[in-house]
């Protein structure tokens, strides 16, 4: 991941494409959405350069659709003090029954107490430290600061809390606040919970690296702590996060190599927001706009729940009568036919088809006959 | 979905308006639907906030909460919706057939049943969890509630699981039903959203469809915006008036969808199944109300293994049973299959109405129909084949090729020298054909519950709740 | 707002000093009067620091401050806690009213005393301190207690969770308290104990979470105590009076490391 800053060219393209707008911060959660659609160009783009896609959206004139209700907040905040309360009580319980941690196992380190500017050192000495002495260490490390470099660009991830010391292995604490009823969670919650732990994983396991440690000490079962049932109470999951681990892996690499895609872009283009004093842009809409249409998205229906660009691009999608619109399902049944009109015209017949469209083209015309003769 | 569907889709998208994907109606819609619309509260599994719900479009009863960490007003909330779900249900129970049957007991049937309308799936699974957070507590003891409260949690558990049963209308998802009947020129994902969905049907897309500030979502999650900007300094205000005129501007919109939705199943014709899964389910609604009357426990937190693939067996029948039936209630369904090849539909060429095979005693009827169609049959010979025009009827792909299916005729044509008459269809008449038929295999021969091997957990303890279950935390 | 704080704390201590006068001077009535006004004084205080407006109406007089509140809290639990878990306490068994947004200030504030008149009350609330003699985050300690029981090493948490099970589970053996509240919180901190009860229905007993909690605690006792005397005897010999109950700032506390 650190091949970008000695080529430096890169760098300095995602740079340019950035402007004068400032760098936004990648947090846990924007990195393992890059997981989410990594055949994205505009948004592989728009991220390497670290562009808020937040505010461009915004400035478009197409807010993304989302926001956390302020209750859904407090509920996560107090559930996780909850869970680390009184030296992390509930979240021992729970490593002893789920991990068979030993009792004499609860040494706890709170990063926090050496203040903020010096979280990412000190996390970095108490790993060291564990990764060496090994039994002698700490065993909860609570709000430490791990770092991982996103297309040359170093961002700072705070996960809930790292155990160390269940059989001499690392192991990432997430806690979440949606409810396990009965043995089952909402499976969305937690395939976004394992994406997130995975980039924690991932800076953890670079971070051993580093220090010269096997990054394989750190194990990729992520501890997963969700309130039990319909109580406060606190109940822990191991959750294999492996498969996250490999997409994100594959998308990171994607990303340094941007170079590819930046040499494809028109010279001159960039996505500057061009901030006012007050922070907020003041590029001309249509500008942005079209900077914006001159890389290529790859929308579908998916991107609503994790891009904020989401509405943007669907109504570029839409314009461009794109049948992405209507989802994955509908785009494979089409098998390449990637453009409504294109699709009606072949199942109307007044479009010939190109060569290897004949299959799909003989099923739209029949489909449409069949279509026809039932709503006549 | 299949290609139909996304042509439709298609075709939705470039007119700008929804496309039918059904010719009749395959729900029962009740006379009086329950409509039944919960909000939770945001970050919470199972937190109610409030509901809108009633059978009279321009009455609906509201519920709120009006202090939503309260867990006395929570339950105090459930009794309420108690007080008005519970009495609908009951109102069913007093008229009823009854229904004789082979090796058992004749048994009471309601003539009708009850049928609760939820906005979309995700209401459905908040109603089971409501269920499930109320059915196992108790009137007395620590944390007691109102009696009414663990019934209701029983009944809406029945309900929560009912409307995962195929072809049942006991609950029924407003977006699922009308999604099932028109396709429109967005995403299933859109779909979900009511005042899209409709939309595509009534009017066209709609951007405002959208936009929180003009259409609330359907619940049962709220606005995160409104959760902010209304809700909160609600109830900081401890007005109780402030946060229930709050949640009746986020309820109100939905109900008017919810009847419209309502108004535009009910235009369709009903399909000629439909009667006989609703009789499925005034039955299965019977059997519950007995459950419940001879003091059978609350339903389990979990099935055993013996129950659960039992169900899923069930299920699964239910599923292809469903499926067939819509496919002989609506040609455009059946199309689906003529697409695929595992049906055909065209004129009757030719026929030899008293062909007949063997000899002597065994010698049989057996009718040729020669069919000309322009679907492309993918049946082999010998094929059994059924067909909406004569539903009793059973016949043989003899052979097909050249836009030419001959079949025969092999049950269903009376027992005569000659067919009856009517059997054999006319030169000239429309037909159709298909492999799907409605008779499956029995059920699977799973061992009783008390035979379940240990490789599943053993036999299971018969299930008695529990103090646990009772005094779980309610927070 | 710090103004009016001083002149207010000002105000306390010369009431204070009058108070013990007219007792000297066994002058009942005078004192009693004085005792009135130094505790509305104090309530004027409390009310101050925690930015609640004083409620007359709710606190009729002599109600417990949340400055004592908190300090019963501490002392019944014997060692330093979390906000949450002290007032938790107060409610089980002293009908405490704090609520938690009163607390996030409170610190601060008995420093600014201590700072402005060093040692004029009885006690303070004070930080427990890390292994750096930094304030530790959250949690909250007595000026009486022994540097040994504030500082807060690698086991101490635990160690520290431990002893309040066992004073929680004592207290509740005891009456008066309130039953429902005092049961949950006992249950609460002994499943998080092993064999203390975890998997039995009801409340749990109090003999046993004690004897539990003191089976774990002799598996961290030795390490623990060890590490908390050598921070105690580097906290005596590097710290003032101030910074020894309320921390060293942790920037200079890295600065003097490095220099040595």
């Amino acid at each position: 991941m650190s091949g970008l800053k000695r080529e430096g060219d890169p760098v300095h393209r995602l740079e340019a494409l950035r402007g004068t707008t400032p760098q936004q911060p990648h947090d846990a959660r924007a990195i393992a959405a890059l997981a989410a659609n990594p055949g994205c160009t505009r948004r592989a783009l728009m991220d390497g350069a670290g562009i808020d896609k937040d505010a461009a959206a915004r400035h478009l004139g197409f807010p993304a659709p989302f926001g956390q209700s302020p209750f859904a907040i407090t509920r996560g905040n107090m559930f996780e003090a909850l869970v680390k309360a009184d030296g992390c009580a509930e979240l021992l319980r729970m490593l002893r029954e789920l991990l068979d941690l030993p009792v004499a196992e609860v040494a706890y380190h709170d990063v926090e107490n050496v203040g903020a500017h010096l979280r990412h050192a000190h996390t970095r000495s108490l790993i060291d430290r564990a990764a060496a002495e090994g039994h002698d260490a700490g065993t909860l490390y609570d709000h430490p600061l791990l770092s991982l470099e996103i297309a040359g660009h170093t961002a700072y991830l705070e996960p809930d809390v790292v155990a160390f010391q269940l059989g001499g292995r690392f192991h990432i604490v997430e806690i979440k606040s949606f409810a396990v009823i009965d043995g089952q969670a909402d499976p969305a919650a937690v395939a976004a919970a394992a994406r997130q732990a995975a980039v924690y994983v991932l800076a953890l396991r670079t971070l051993l690296e580093e220090l010269g440690h096997d990054p394989l000490k750190v194990s990729h079962d992520v501890v997963l702590v969700c309130p039990e049932n319909f109580a406060n109470r606190p109940a822990a999951t191991l959750v294999d996060v492996r498969k996250q681990l490999a997409v994100l892996r594959r998308q990171l690499t994607r990303m340094t190599t941007l170079d590819r895609l930046l040499e494809a872009l028109p010279d001159g283009l960039n996505f500057d927001l061009l901030p006012g004093e007050d922070g907020r842009p003041t590029r001309p809409v249509a500008e942005l706009a079209d900077a914006l249409r001159r890389t290529t998205a790859r929308y579908a229906p998916d991107c609503l729940s994790a891009c904020d660009l989401c509405f943007f691009c669907r109504d570029e999608a839409r314009q461009e009568g794109a049948s992405d619109l209507l989802g994955r399902q509908v785009r494979d049944e089409l098998g390449g036919v990637a453009s409504v009109a294109e699709a009606l015209g072949l199942a109307d017949g007044t479009r010939d088809p190109a060569e290897g469209q004949e299959e799909i083209a003989r099923l739209l015309r029949n489909a449409e006959r069949l279509r026809r003769e039932c709503l006549t | 979905m299949s290609l139909l569907t996304s042509l439709a889709r298609l075709r939705a998208l470039d007119e700008g308006i929804a496309q039918p994907v059904a010719t009749v109606r395959h729900c029962h819609l009740s006379e009086r639907p329950m409509v039944f619309i919960p909000l939770k509260l945001s970050g919470e599994a199972a937190a109610p906030l409030a509901a809108m719900l009633g059978t009279d479009r321009d009455a609906p009863r509201l519920l709120v909460v009006t202090q939503p960490r309260n867990r006395d007003l929570r339950f105090a909330w459930a009794a309420e919706l108690a007080g008005v779900l519970l009495p609908y249900v009951e109102s069913f129970l007093n008229d009823t057939e009854t229904v004789e049957r082979r090796n058992a007991d004749p048994y009471e049937r309601a003539l009708d049943a009850p049928q609760l309308i939820v906005p979309n799936l995700a209401g459905v699974a908040f109603t089971r969890l409501l269920g499930r957070s109320t059915r196992f507590r108790r009137p007395d003891g620590p944390y007691p509630v109102p009696d009414v409260v663990p019934l209701l949690g029983r009944w809406l558990t029945y309900f929560g699981e009912r409307a995962a049963y195929p072809g049942s209308s006991l609950m029924t998802a407003a977006t699922e039903e009308l999604g099932r009947h028109w396709a429109s020129g967005q995403s299933g994902l859109e779909d979900a959203n009511l005042a899209a969905l409709t939309a595509w049907i009534t009017t066209g897309p709609s951007d405002e469809a959208e936009d929180p500030l003009v259409w609330p979502p359907a619940g049962p999650a709220t606005d995160p915006g409104f959760d902010a900007e209304v809700l909160a300094p609600a109830i900081e205000s401890e007005k109780p008036e402030r946060i229930t005129e709050a949640l009746r501007t986020q309820l109100e919109p939905t109900w008017r969808l919810m009847w419209q939705a309502i108004d535009l199943l009910a235009a369709l014709p009903e399909g000629p199944s439909v009667a006989q899964r609703w009789e499925h389910d005034r039955g299965s609604f019977s059997a519950m109300a007995v459950h419940i009357a001879e003091g059978a426990p609350p339903q389990p937190r979990r099935d055993g293994a013996i129950t659960a693939a039992a169900k899923l067996a069930r299920m699964e029948r239910a599923q292809a049973a469903y499926d067939v039936q819509r496919a002989y209630d609506d040609p455009l369904v059946m199309a689906e299959y003529r697409l695929t090849g595992e049906a055909f539909a065209g004129e009757v060429a030719e026929t030899v109405p008293d062909n007949t095979e063997g000899e002597g005693r065994s010698r049989k009827l057996r009718p040729l129909v020669v069919i000309k169609t322009d679907d492309p049959v993918r049946l082999p010979p010998g094929a059994s084949l059924g067909t909406p025009q004569r539903r009793g009827q059973g016949a043989e792909l003899v052979d097909a090729g050249q836009g030419l299916v001959t079949i025969k005729i092999t049950k269903g044509m009376g027992r005569g020298k000659t067919p009856a008459p009517g059997a054999v269809p006319e030169v000239g008449e429309r037909v159709c054909y298909t492999s799907l038929t409605d008779d499956f295999q029995g059920s699977p021969a799973l061992p009783d519950a008390e035979a379940t091997p240990w490789t599943h957990g053993g036999p299971p303890q018969e299930y008695v709740p529990d103090d646990e279950d009772a005094q779980e935390e309610w927070s | 707002m710090s103004d009016r704080l001083d002149d207010l704390e000002r105000r306390i201590d010369e009431l204070r000093a009058a108070v013990r006068t007219a007792m000297r001077a066994r002058d009942g009535g005078g004192a009693r009067a004085l005792r009135a006004e130094l505790r509305s004084a104090e309530r004027a205080w409390d009310a101050l620091v925690t930015g609640e407006p004083p409620k007359t109406k709710e606190r009729p007089p002599g109600l417990v401050t949340v400055r004592e509140q908190v300090h019963q809290g501490l002392r019944l639990l014997g060692a330093s806690a979390q906000p949450r878990l002290v007032v938790a306490v107060s409610e089980a068994f002293f009908g405490g009213t704090i609520r938690s947004g009163q607390l996030t200030s409170l610190r601060r504030d008995e420093e600014r005393s201590f700072r402005s008149s060093p040692f004029g009350r009885p006690y303070y609330l004070c930080a427990a301190l890390t292994d750096r003699l930094s304030p530790a985050r959250g949690l909250l300690a007595l000026s009486a207690w022994p540097l040994e029981r504030r500082v807060v090493g690698p086991l101490s948490p635990r160690v520290d969770f431990l002893t309040a099970a066992i004073a929680v589970a004592g207290q509740s053996m005891e009456p008066p308290a309130d039953g429902e509240r005092a049961e949950r919180l006992l249950a609460r901190m002994a499943r998080n104990i092993p064999g203390a009860g975890e998997s039995v229905l009801g409340p749990p007993d109090p003999v046993r979470v004690i004897e539990a909690a003191r089976a774990e605690l002799r598996v961290h006792a030795d390490r623990d105590t060890r590490d908390r005397a050598e921070l105690a005897e580097r906290a005596a010999a590097q710290l003032d009076d101030v910074t020894r109950l309320f921390g060293a700032a942790t920037l200079s506390t890295i600065k003097k490391e490095k220099a040595k």
